[in-house]
């Protein structure tokens, strides 16, 4: 495999504290532990890309392959993505800690400008054994899928290549006005794209 | 009371004076009752639209939009001190309190997002000016951030936003409007597109495309 490139690094830490945020602002909403327990995961993902960010950046200096400018912007930039994965790790140990969640916390997670759907897919559904890159379900109806149940698994920022199947539960992230549109796709009610 | 608060927070017309948050930041404190609810609501919003601001500043290069960071980071700091305070009153026992915790937490995390979006601006600052690296990195991004000019010839001018259906159609984000020498960050659903208003937006490239098709007039309709 290729050696990932000291922009590949910071870009992963970028997308996946990202996605740190969405996951962990949805386990309140929906008082899911197994999300908030994947944010767990993914913070100690995001502390060794970090580390190893560190180690990659200041070996590139030494071969003359970076500046040092560039190497501490790149540093910085990721610095700041691994305190946004530490935030997003403080909201899912809310959801984890053996306390019911204050009602006012759905509550204002849910009611602020962006949307987090969680919908069943139906066998009717025309989603059903297509990629989320032939469907292109972000660009079409604003929803990103942020994270999808199989069966037993979870699987967490899913690529264009994810296939859906029927049953799958989606956890989507979008305006409000895509939200019904992927309920109608995903529970059949609607086959338009 | 304070939804009206909110609206003039987000999606209107501003200019953000050069350190405009520094003034904000030595204005004296005073007490406002204000729901726990809404301040949360404000300070979740802020934590999610004040990442791709500070990325969009530092891809763009823009320091105009480097100091609305700046500014709404302040803010934040402000919302999480009146939010521990309404917490605080709101407590009569034990389990209130351990509940009130929990909102205490998500408060102090979203400020500690707005942070790491006031540092990332702050590579901005120009006596390590770096050379484009930043842009170079943040092009590769999953979802990117884009500007789009809109042209007079499309549809989209004086249409509201929620008419156009932006998002929903092409997955596109609006995350700011600079109009004139103004900005509007944050549009809401009734906020109007005029023509020469440049968009900032984050999506895919798919979403892109068909975007600024429909913004420069080659398509009628966004589908």
């Amino acid at each position: 495999m290729k050696e990932k490139t000291v922009e590949d690094i910071v870009l992963e830490i970028k997308d996946k504290s990202e996605l740190m945020v969405d996951l962990s602002y949805s386990s309140l909403i929906y008082d899911n532990k197994v999300i908030a327990k994947e944010v767990y995961d993914l913070e100690d993902i995001v502390d060794n890309l970090y580390k190893t960010l560190q180690r990659r950046a200041v070996e590139n200096v030494k071969n003359k392959k970076l500046s040092v400018n560039d190497a501490l912007t790149v540093l910085r930039l990721a610095e700041a993505g691994e305190q946004i994965a530490d935030a997003a790790q403080e909201i899912a140990d809310v959801e984890l800690r053996d306390v019911e969640l204050h009602p006012i916390l759905k509550m204002s997670v849910r009611e602020s400008d962006v949307v987090f759907t969680r919908v069943k897919v139906e066998p009717n559904s025309v989603l059903c054994g297509k990629t989320l890159g032939d469907i292109k379900l972000g660009s079409e109806t604003g929803m990103y899928v942020r994270a999808m149940r199989h069966g037993e698994r979870w699987l967490y920022g899913p690529d264009k290549k994810t296939c859906i199947d029927k049953g799958d539960i989606i956890f989507a992230r979008g305006p409000e006005d895509g939200e019904k549109h992927l309920i109608d796709l995903a529970t059949g009610k609607t086959s338009e794209i | 009371m304070n939804n009206k608060k909110k609206r003039r927070l987000f999606g209107r017309l501003q200019r953000t004076p050069k350190e405009k948050w520094k003034k904000e930041e030595f204005t004296e404190l005073e007490y406002e009752p204000t729901p726990v609810k809404e301040l949360l609501t404000e300070m979740k919003d802020i934590s999610e639209l004040i990442i791709d601001l500070a990325y969009s500043a530092v891809l763009f290069d823009n320091f105009e939009m480097a100091e609305e960071v700046k500014f709404l980071d302040v803010r934040m700091d402000k919302l999480n001190y009146d939010i521990r305070i309404m917490a605080m009153m709101a407590a009569r026992t034990k389990e209130d309190a351990e509940q009130l915790a929990g909102i205490l937490q998500v408060a102090e995390a979203a400020e500690s997002i707005s942070n790491a979006a006031g540092d990332i601006v702050n590579l901005l600052s120009k006596e390590e000016k770096t050379g484009p690296i930043l842009p170079k990195i943040l092009k590769e991004a999953e979802e990117q951030l884009f500007r789009i000019k809109v042209s007079s010839k499309s549809k989209a001018c004086n249409k509201k936003i929620d008419e156009l259906k932006v998002e929903s159609e092409t997955g596109m984000r609006l995350i700011a409007i600079r109009r004139g020498d103004g900005w509007i960050y944050n549009p809401q659903s009734d906020t109007d597109i005029k023509a020469d208003d440049w968009l900032i937006a984050r999506g895919s490239n798919e979403g892109f495309k068909d975007l600024s098709k429909f913004l420069h007039g080659e398509l009628e309709v966004l589908d």
